[in-house]
């Protein structure tokens, strides 16, 4: 027996629970009729009939702000559903607390992770669940037995570490392993590859097919088409909180499922607009600071520049040193051709220079103040005469933003935290396309966004360079730094280890080029 | 893109409710004055309404600058020892002969010293404002009481402690200072972009800080106003007992921080106002005048203050998470 079944099969009550209600593979395990949620008048999700069986791996797709995490924090007992019925192995149940979920055996890997950042890995592992003796809590056990599971599924991981000094892909990983952990019959995974690096991900992957095999259900919830046809063998479509088909997998197709999600055709995702290339903005000679080495590179107007690596490997911290956060170790940096000296973000936005970062949560928003404040943050100077902020154009490029990246809100008064996992992202890529910069570094800047969207960013990327500006695309996903950038970088352990032309260099090579094998 | 928004089912946004929350404490301030006007004779007379004035101006004018603090996720504990502390300088000045503009103004920048100090020792040392502000609000004490010895100094200069007597247009001068105070103070909160700063600092100081806000400085800002405000505070009081005293205005900054809690600031940070405040200060006079004139004993004063807390903190909990 491995160490994640003998961990699962810890309590026997539960196990007994389980047992008393079972279905065969491929009956129906979970059934919701007419499920609906609403908050005040919003109606995140309309009554929603959806059936999954036994043992099946069931993706759901859905533009930013469809419903999907609304439709997983219900089945989770995080929220409360304000109308519908549930059935679990054919009997209704409430699922109106987490605890009765868990002891179902419905588990979650949410969207954002919910992990305490001040815990070791274990015991986050064992958060509400801790093995104890006596009242004590048996730390050294915890560590062993995390430690063991976190081997067993392949994920590169030290139990004794904090979760704060994780990446936060890794963080995720070990959502998962904590999700695994407990005896699970039912597990959902809301993007879970949105932070993961390649290699993470297959392992992600085969940790899904095993349990799978195992007979869990899964359902996997993503905006990435191509993961949803390796994994999934159902798909359930969500469209403006209308849950508008489910499809098999091999009867199905890229466009028939965008088609339903976005309700028209996109021809193209990767547009990219061709604008001449003008004079030199930015040349960085050597520059090292935390986390990268040795960086020397050029933007010009007109041009994309991107950034692939792995999670981890400098891009990020090249940024916030290039933009003044980080203080710099070596090197130079010219702008226009002149030295400049960078010594904290003013300068930066003062030269010029925009920075989309890439944490959202931890960086790029105030979650609980309204998305119109969000949006005008890096530009009030300019929307106040004196100290003075005139309303008329505070409200006017908020709602202009807001109309720009369709942000799916009734206001610019709404909270930001209030808003789907895309639409914050949205915010985040908002605030800066205002500020009339002429570098943009844009850190990830599609993470959790749909199709639709990415797409119109692309576009927006587009008239960014027609005005001259240049843009720096930092991103884990190889098709959009692939297919953008003018001129494509690889990092690897903080050094700039290899630069293509746009297509020169196949994606196997890219992707060597990254790992370094 | 074709994502159409619903316009027409739009969530009560924030300010319909900051505005509701006002509305409710507003109701509450009258229907208690109301109240007690029916049940003692002596409330709605004219010796008894200055006095309520006079008693809620100063508390108010700390709570909003508690406020500004609290907003940016911090606290200042070191208010009322301020007000202690600035009372002795103004009357030690005073006795030196130095005239009163310089007295008052020089008092003034003793509150914006004390403030940058918070600013100096949360932004540089890198100690939480709980603790800073906590270590000045017992040196203060201690440097007053050694500049007068353990006793107090008397003020002789009779336009100063006056002041705190006069009317102006049948209203007591000290209810005129919350105005002097309150107007530019929403204007700063409200209207200019100092004031948004502080509420981003307060909400996610990384993100406001890579969206180019200085954010040390709006930490220094936030403490400097509300020493700022302590320091005015501590020359109304030294002007209505005629004294400097270091250990007046004793548990000052508790009130301060009430009545900031009551008014609807969150102590978590970014949530808050300037009329908030001001209501919640004069809700707890009003209390306190109530309970001197129904003669209920002082003990239960402050009970019933506590209660009070919690049930208004609790309501607006309630109505904050109405939505989930
Ligand atoms: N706490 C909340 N208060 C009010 N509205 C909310 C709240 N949470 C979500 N919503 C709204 O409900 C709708 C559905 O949100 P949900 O998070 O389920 O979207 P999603 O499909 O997961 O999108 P994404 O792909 O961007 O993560 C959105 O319009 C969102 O603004
Ligand atoms: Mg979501």
């Amino acid at each position: 027996m491995s160490s994640l079944e003998e961990l699962s099969h810890r309590h026997e009550d539960e196990a007994k629970l389980a047992e008393s209600e079972t279905v065969p593979r491929g009956a129906p395990i979970l059934e919701l009729r007419g499920l609906q949620k609403k908050y005040g008048l919003v109606e995140a999700l309309k009554p929603a009939t959806v059936t999954f069986l036994a043992g099946e791996i069931h993706a759901i797709v859905g533009e930013n702000g469809a419903g999907k995490s609304t439709l997983i924090k219900l089945l989770t007992g995080v929220i409360r559903r304000t109308a519908g019925e549930v059935f679990w192995c054919g009997k209704p149940v409430q699922l109106a607390t987490p605890t009765e979920a868990i002891k179902r055996g419905i588990n979650a890997v949410h969207q954002e992770v919910v992990l305490c950042a001040h815990l070791s890995v274990a015991a986050n592992m064992f958060l509400g669940d801790e093995m104890d003796r006596y009242g004590l809590m048996r730390k050294g056990a915890m560590e062993r037995a995390a430690q063991a599971v976190l081997d067993d599924l392949g994920f590169l991981l030290p139990a004794g570490a904090l979760l704060g000094s994780l990446t936060i892909g890794q963080q995720q990983l070990v959502a998962t392993a904590k999700a695994a952990m407990r005896g699970i019959r039912f597990l959902i995974f809301d993007e879970p590859t949105a932070y993961l690096t390649r290699q993470e991900s297959a392992q992600l992957f085969r940790l899904i097919r095993r349990l799978r095999d195992q007979g869990v259900t899964i359902v996997y919830i993503s905006h990435r088409m191509e993961e949803v046809f390796e994994l999934a063998d159902r798909v359930s479509v969500l469209r403006d909180g209308t849950h508008v088909g489910t499809r098999l997998i091999s009867e199905t197709n890229d466009n028939e499922l965008i088609a339903l999600m976005i309700n028209r055709t996109i021809e193209q995702i990767y547009h990219k607009e061709k604008v001449p290339i003008g004079k030199t903005i930015v040349e960085t000679k050597g520059l090292s600071g935390p986390g990268f080495e040795d960086v020397s590179l050029t933007v010009r107007s007109g041009e994309i520049v991107g950034l692939y690596g792995l999670i981890g490997a400098g891009r990020s911290e090249f940024a916030l040193g290039l933009y003044g956060r980080q203080p710099l170790s070596a090197g130079e940096v010219f702008w226009d051709g002149k030295k400049v000296d960078i010594r904290n973000e003013r300068d930066a936005m003062e030269l010029g220079i925009a920075l989309a970062p890439e944490s959202r949560r931890d960086q790029g928003l105030c979650l609980n103040l309204p998305i119109g404040l969000n949006i005008n943050l890096p530009i009030f100077k300019r929307l106040s005469s004196g100290l003075v902020i005139r309303k008329g154009d505070e409200a006017a490029n908020a709602d202009q933003q807001i109309r720009n990246l369709s942000i799916k809100t009734p206001s610019r008064r709404v909270l930001a935290s209030a808003m789907s996992g895309g639409n914050q992202q949205k915010i985040v890529i908002g605030k800066w396309l205002s500020h009339g910069a002429r570098l943009f570094i844009f850190d990830e800047p599609t993470v959790g966004v749909d199709v639709g969207t990415k797409a119109e960013i692309y576009r927006l990327f587009g008239e960014l360079l027609k005005k001259g500006a240049g843009i720096i695309l930092i991103s884990s996903y190889l098709p959009e730094v692939y297919e953008l950038s003018d001129r494509l970088h690889v990092f690897r352990g903080g050094r700039l280890v290899a630069s293509h032309d746009h297509r020169a260099a196949s994606h196997e090579d890219v992707l060597t080029q990254a790992i370094g094998i | 893109m074709s994502v159409e928004t619903t316009t027409e089912s739009a969530p009560a946004p924030k300010k319909g409710t900051n505005i509701l929350l006002g509305l409710t404490l507003l109701g509450l301030l009258l229907f208690l004055w109301l109240l007690l006007g029916l049940s003692t004779n002596a409330f709605w007379s004219p010796n008894n309404i200055s006095n309520l004035l006079r008693q809620g101006a100063m508390t108010a004018i700390l709570a909003v600058g508690q406020t500004f603090v609290i907003i940016t996720a911090g606290i200042d504990l070191s208010v009322g020892a301020i007000v202690g502390f600035t009372s002795v300088i103004v009357a030690w000045l005073l006795q030196a002969g130095v005239p009163l503009w310089a007295a008052i103004i020089l008092t003034l920048l003793m509150g914006v010293a004390i403030g940058a100090f918070h600013g100096f020792g949360i932004v540089r040392m890198g100690l939480p404002p709980f603790i800073i502000t906590l270590a000045t609000l017992t040196s203060l004490r201690g440097i007053g009481l050694l500049i007068t010895n353990g006793s107090t100094i008397s003020i002789n200069h009779e336009g100063f402690t006056n002041f705190s007597r006069t009317d102006f247009l049948g209203v007591p001068s000290l209810f005129w200072m919350v105005i002097l105070v309150a107007i530019p103070a929403f204007v700063f909160l409200h209207l200019s972009r100092w004031g948004r700063y502080l509420f981003a600092v307060g909400s996610n100081a990384e993100a406001a800080r890579l969206s180019g806000v200085n954010v040390n400085r709006t930490i220094y800002l936030a403490y400097i106003l509300s020493a700022t405000c302590a320091a005015f505070v501590g020359l109304l009081l030294a002007s209505r007992i005629g004294i400097g005293n270091a250990t007046q205005a004793e548990g000052w900054e508790l009130q301060a921080i009430a009545s900031s809690v009551i008014g609807g600031t969150s102590l978590f940070g970014a949530v808050g106002s300037v009329h908030g405040p001001l209501l919640g200060a004069f809700i707890l006079a009003t209390i306190n005048n109530g309970a001197n004139l129904l003669n209920v004993n002082s003990f239960w004063q402050r009970i019933i203050t506590g209660l009070l807390i919690i049930v208004i903190v609790y309501f607006d909990q309630l109505r904050r998470r109405g939505s989930r």
